[in-house]
């Protein structure tokens, strides 16, 4: 398995006690899977993302990623694993405003010490269809053009595994769609494991496992081959 | 790698405009130090050139013993120049005629600093002499020409020793002002002092040596001489001593330029803080990514160091290119408008001035800085988180610490700055009270009031803890701003009352008592502004409470006797005694009471004399005039100010007690220089009248006082540019935080006009709060500094109370609508993915 948890629980203390966001969660996610997470608003998806990405750390139980146990490691530690199995993309895209489009792109292969960054930015950003935009700042780019920076961006890194906070969620319906083809379209050319958290139930019955997330609870709700 | 994404983030950063306020705060710091220093520097050196020429040397050593070869030898092995000065009285003796006379005789190198002038014809033109009179020669005054009928080439005899008159003297820049003790003098050259047989034991004499050289090696040669000096016979005097006319106007200049660019530099520094805070928070963002990303602490840390370190490089070289330019430019103003020329300046003032950028820069983002590097990577799904803020106590540390040590290595004084920073400190707690009270009860008031000052007052109470940090802020630029503008405004008025245009350019002595009252008339029928009338009764003091003065020395001074605790020195000379009914002007009653009616015997005393001395009221005095020994208790003690070119005097007598001594009078008066050829149909009737011309000298204060007002206009502009761009920062800082209830308003539909309208109502309201506030600090720091630093009167300034709210509301008011109106002319759905 490539992700999986074992009695998964986040806890908040709150004025009123303690808040269970997440009740004990054993999941499982095999190489080269796609996954959409559903369930409402304030359900815990984002944070059960969060957990599974290393962005924040578990009340109790564990989350092993590529064999490694996430509680093991350190801040730094947990910042190298992203560095080099794992790529994000989000619904605000996230993208920094000072940076140029290419330059963004370059930004998870330079950080990982990549000396091919630029190149292998540059044909990310061909594959998406930006090669005329790769000077432009973001604020100089539409929508759509933003979240295929970031789309370019989650993968220059080649990471095993793909996480997506609700990546059409800021999109328009036919830009939204053009979004998901070309997410699935390069996450099938590069066989990453795919991890999603959508409202959107078209988006989630593309992935191949859709999970329910309700009141901090997670349940399977159907499994199909694609 | 780092350094590449450092670097490109830096690069489209500055291009972008985004770092903007950050740079041009640290551009300010470093421009504001550099050129200030500089310029205070050279003007400083310059002012300092020229009033050294009063003492007609940097420091001078007085005796009332022969000073031993040794000590200017010591003086030569520190690279210190040195001359010796003897000054006596003595009678000259022409042919049948004779004449009082103040004899000076001066050694090679005198004088070293400033000019002798002299002419080859009593009354002709005269030029600048170098070298002094040879062995037998004496170069003599005008006024003993006349008085003894002298010319060039004949012979004058004082004392054992006959001289040759070579030339005739013309300026002595150590003349000094004094009217009074002035017979004409008669310079010799110190090799024939012995040969005129004058000095004996018991002889009044002034035994001076002049230094001059470089303040480094005179104050080494200090270390080593003052310890050995004795306060009873020595007396060392440097010009800013308070000596010269001068050196008071110098040293409330100084002083005020010195404060002016302390509070420059806090303001410079504050802006820095304000952009450095919000530099960081900017940058919250591109930390969580670069995280999310997998960049570790090490890099982001590397990343944001090395991008603040550039971006505070380059901001102290445009700061320094910018200073010098500055610097020059005003130099050159001076120049052209009062033909000086400044001596350049050291590279001191360019490393003060790197180091305050810097210092100021790394300091005040330290925390943020720290903060930044904390924030989690989580914030990428969920905005609100900040990081956390355990370590506020660092940053009030760093910030403070920086202002402290910026201040103390400024100013090099730790008394003043521990003072400033206390106040400061002090103040800045009040005013944060004082604005949320304010908030409070504007948030009353506002209720009544139409939609958009209700929104406002609503926007100031919701945001009442940040607020009233801005407001501190605001408050203290405004203040800072108000302080430097009355101080400066308070200095020019006080010289302005010191030299008006028509300050009295001659002075008359020697008027008979029968020719007052027709002299008077001969002004008034001139229109010649003149001051009033003072009679002049030679006299010395001999004792105090029946305990004789130590005049002369004595056989027991030179045998190393001590004298008794209760025996305090005189004056060594006879002083000018005079009477009066009233005050005179320009002096301050500091203790006891003027007479008035009062007939008993009784004289008023200068407070500076009393202090030397240690009289004060109920001292009985006792005098002799011309053989006639009397007493007469003090009953009052005046402050003189000595910068007036009026007659003033040590003591003053009652009407009664006086005025049956023979008496001659002296005044003042101006006369404008075309009206000078009415001079000698003026005192036609008096020929025994006395004129002295002051327009040299007014004219070298005059010519002072401008550069010095100049500098302070130029320190003023800067400090209201450093308080601008404070205001602004602070402005900008604060529309980020209103972002975000913006869009929501935005989004319920409200019109931009009422948005527009209530941003600008509330910074205008914060803009009148901070100003009021910042007049009554300002009044208070004001009390205080004029009190205290600048002994100028304490008054209160009721302009500023109009004029602080309302700049304070207008300047702010419209910087926050001018900083607003991008905001608002953007659409909502741009600020709600802004905010996303």
């Amino acid at each position: 398995m490539l992700i999986q948890t074992t009695q998964l629980r986040k806890d908040v203390q709150t004025t009123d006690g303690i808040l269970h966001i997440l009740q004990p969660i054993d999941l499982q996610i095999a190489a080269g899977e796609s996954v959409a997470i559903v369930g409402a608003s304030g359900s815990g998806k984002s944070t059960l993302l969060s957990l599974l990405a290393g962005l924040d750390l578990a009340s109790s139980g564990d989350v092993v990623i590529d064999n490694e146990k996430l509680s093991e490691l350190d801040e730094e530690q947990r910042a190298k694993l992203r560095a080099d199995k794992i790529g994000f993309i989000f619904q605000s895209f996230l993208l920094i405003p000072s940076l140029t489009a290419l330059e963004n792109v370059m930004l998870p292969a330079e950080l990982a010490g990549n000396r091919q960054a630029e190149q292998q930015a540059r044909e990310l950003l061909g594959k998406v269809g930006l090669s005329e935009r790769l000077t432009h700042y973001p604020n100089q780019l539409s929508g759509g053009e933003q979240q295929r920076v970031a789309i370019a961006r989650a993968f220059v890194g080649t990471p095993k595994i793909l996480f997506a906070d609700e990546p059409t969620g800021n999109l328009d319906a036919v830009t939204g769609q053009k979004i998901e083809d070309l997410l699935f379209q390069m996450n099938q050319e590069s066989g990453t494991t795919l991890v999603m958290v959508t409202h959107d139930s078209d988006l989630a019955a593309r992935c191949q496992r859709v999970l329910r997330m309700d009141a901090g609870r997670l349940s399977e709700v159907q499994q199909h081959v694609a | 790698m780092w350094h590449n994404i450092s670097w490109r983030l830096l690069r489209h950063e500055l291009r972008r405009g985004e770092l903007t306020i950050m740079a041009a705060a640290i551009v300010l710091a470093v421009t504001a130090v550099l050129s200030l220093s500089l310029f205070t520097e050279r003007l400083q050196s310059g002012l300092l050139a020229r009033s050294a020429e009063f003492l007609a040397a940097d420091r001078v050593l007085s005796s009332r013993r022969v000073i031993d070869d040794a000590w200017l030898e010591a003086a030569a092995e520190r690279n210190v120049q040195s001359a010796r000065r003897v000054v006596f009285n003595s009678m000259a003796f022409a042919g049948e005629q004779l004449a009082l006379i103040d004899v000076k005789a001066v050694s090679d190198g005198y004088p070293l600093r400033g000019e002798l002038k002299t002419a080859l014809q009593p009354f002709g033109e005269d030029q600048v002499t170098d070298g002094l009179p040879d062995s037998g020669e004496a170069w003599v005054a005008s006024a003993l020409f006349q008085e003894l009928q002298l010319e060039i080439g004949d012979s004058l005899d004082v004392g054992n020793k006959t001289f040759t008159v070579t030339r005739v003297l013309t300026y002595e820049p150590d003349v000094g002002f004094s009217v009074f003790t002035d017979s004409p003098n008669v310079l010799i050259n110190y090799i024939d002092l012995d040969a005129t047989g004058l000095i004996q034991l018991g002889s009044r004499v002034r035994w001076n040596v002049l230094f001059a050289g470089e303040e480094g090696a005179l104050a080494n040669f200090e270390q080593w001489l003052l310890p050995q000096l004795n306060e009873d016979t020595h007396n060392w005097r440097s010009v800013e001593d308070g000596d010269s006319p001068l050196a008071r106007s110098l040293q409330r200049a100084e002083r005020f330029m010195l404060l002016a660019s302390l509070l420059g530099v806090v303001l410079a520094a504050t802006a820095v803080a304000v952009a450095a805070q919000r530099y960081c928070q900017r940058n919250y963002d591109a930390v969580a990514i670069i995280k999310t990303m997998g960049g570790s602490r090490g890099q982001i840390q590397a990343i944001f160091i090395m991008h603040l370190l550039l971006l505070s490089l380059f901001s102290v070289v445009i700061g320094l290119l910018l200073g010098y330019a500055l610097q020059a430019w005003v130099i050159e103003v001076v120049a052209q408008q009062l033909g000086a020329n400044l001596p350049a300046a050291t590279i001191k003032p360019y490393l003060l001035a790197s180091a305050t950028g810097l210092i100021s820069a790394m300091m005040f983002s330290l925390y943020p800085l720290l903060r930044l590097i904390q924030i989690p990577p989580l914030r990428v799904l969920n905005r609100d988180m900040t990081g956390n803020d355990r370590l506020s106590w660092l940053h009030w540390l760093a910030s403070g610490g920086t202002i402290y040590a910026l201040l103390v290595i400024y100013s090099q004084q730790w008394l003043l700055s521990s003072a400033l920073f206390a106040g400061g400190a002090l103040a800045a707690l009040l005013l944060l009270s004082l604005g949320r009270l304010f908030i409070r009860v504007s948030r009353q008031a506002g209720m009544q009031a139409g939609s958009a000052w209700r929104l406002a007052m609503a926007g100031l109470q919701r945001r009442a803890k940040a607020n009233s940090v801005q407001m501190l802020s605001f408050s203290t630029a405004i203040m800072l701003l108000l302080l430097v503008l009355a101080l400066r405004n308070e200095l020019l008025a006080d010289w302005q009352r010191q030299l008006p245009a028509d300050a009295p350019n001659y002075f008359i002595i020697n008027v008979d008592r029968g020719d007052v009252a027709s002299l008077q008339q001969r002004f008034t029928e001139r229109s010649i502004v003149a001051n009033d009338m003072y009679p002049i009764v030679p006299g010395r003091m001999t004792a105090v409470n029946g305990v004789p003065v130590r005049d002369e020395v004595t056989k027991e001074d030179e045998s190393g006797n001590q004298q008794t605790g209760e025996q305090r020195e005189g004056f060594g000379r006879e002083l000018q005694l005079t009477w009066r009914d009233t005050l005179p002007a320009n002096n301050i009653l500091s203790a006891g009471q003027w007479w008035g009616d009062d007939a008993e015997p009784q004289v008023s005393i200068e407070s500076e004399v009393a202090k030397r001395m240690r009289l004060g009221i109920g001292d009985v005095l006792e005098f002799n005039i011309g053989g006639n020994v009397f007493e007469v208790p003090i009953t009052s003690v005046r402050e003189v100010n000595w910068g007036t070119l009026q007659p003033n005097f040590y003591f003053v007598f009652n009407t009664q007690t006086l005025s049956d001594f023979p008496a001659t009078f002296i005044s003042s008066f101006n006369l404008p220089n075309h009206r000078k050829n009415e001079l000698f149909e003026l005192f036609r009737p008096f020929p025994q009248v006395s004129l002295l011309d002051l327009d040299a000298i007014t004219e070298q204060i005059r010519e002072v006082i401008a550069q010095v007002s100049l500098a302070i206009g130029f320190v003023l502009v800067l400090v209201l540019i450093a308080g601008g761009l404070v205001l602004l920062a602070q402005v900008q800082a604060s529309l980020e935080e209103r972002q975000q209830e913006l869009v929501i308003l935005r989004t319920l539909g409200a019109p931009s006009k009422l948005l527009s309208r209530s941003i600008t109502y509330e910074f205008l309201i914060l803009g009148a709060i901070s100003g009021l506030i910042a007049t009554l600090a300002m009044e208070l720091a004001l009390w205080i500094l004029q009190t205290q630093v600048f002994e100028l009167a304490a008054t209160v300034h009721w302009r500023f109370w109009l004029i602080g709210p309302l700049a304070g509301s207008i300047v702010v008011g419209v910087l926050g609508r001018l900083s607003c109106r991008r905001l608002i002319r953007r659409n909502t759905a741009q600020l709600i993915r802004s905010l996303a």
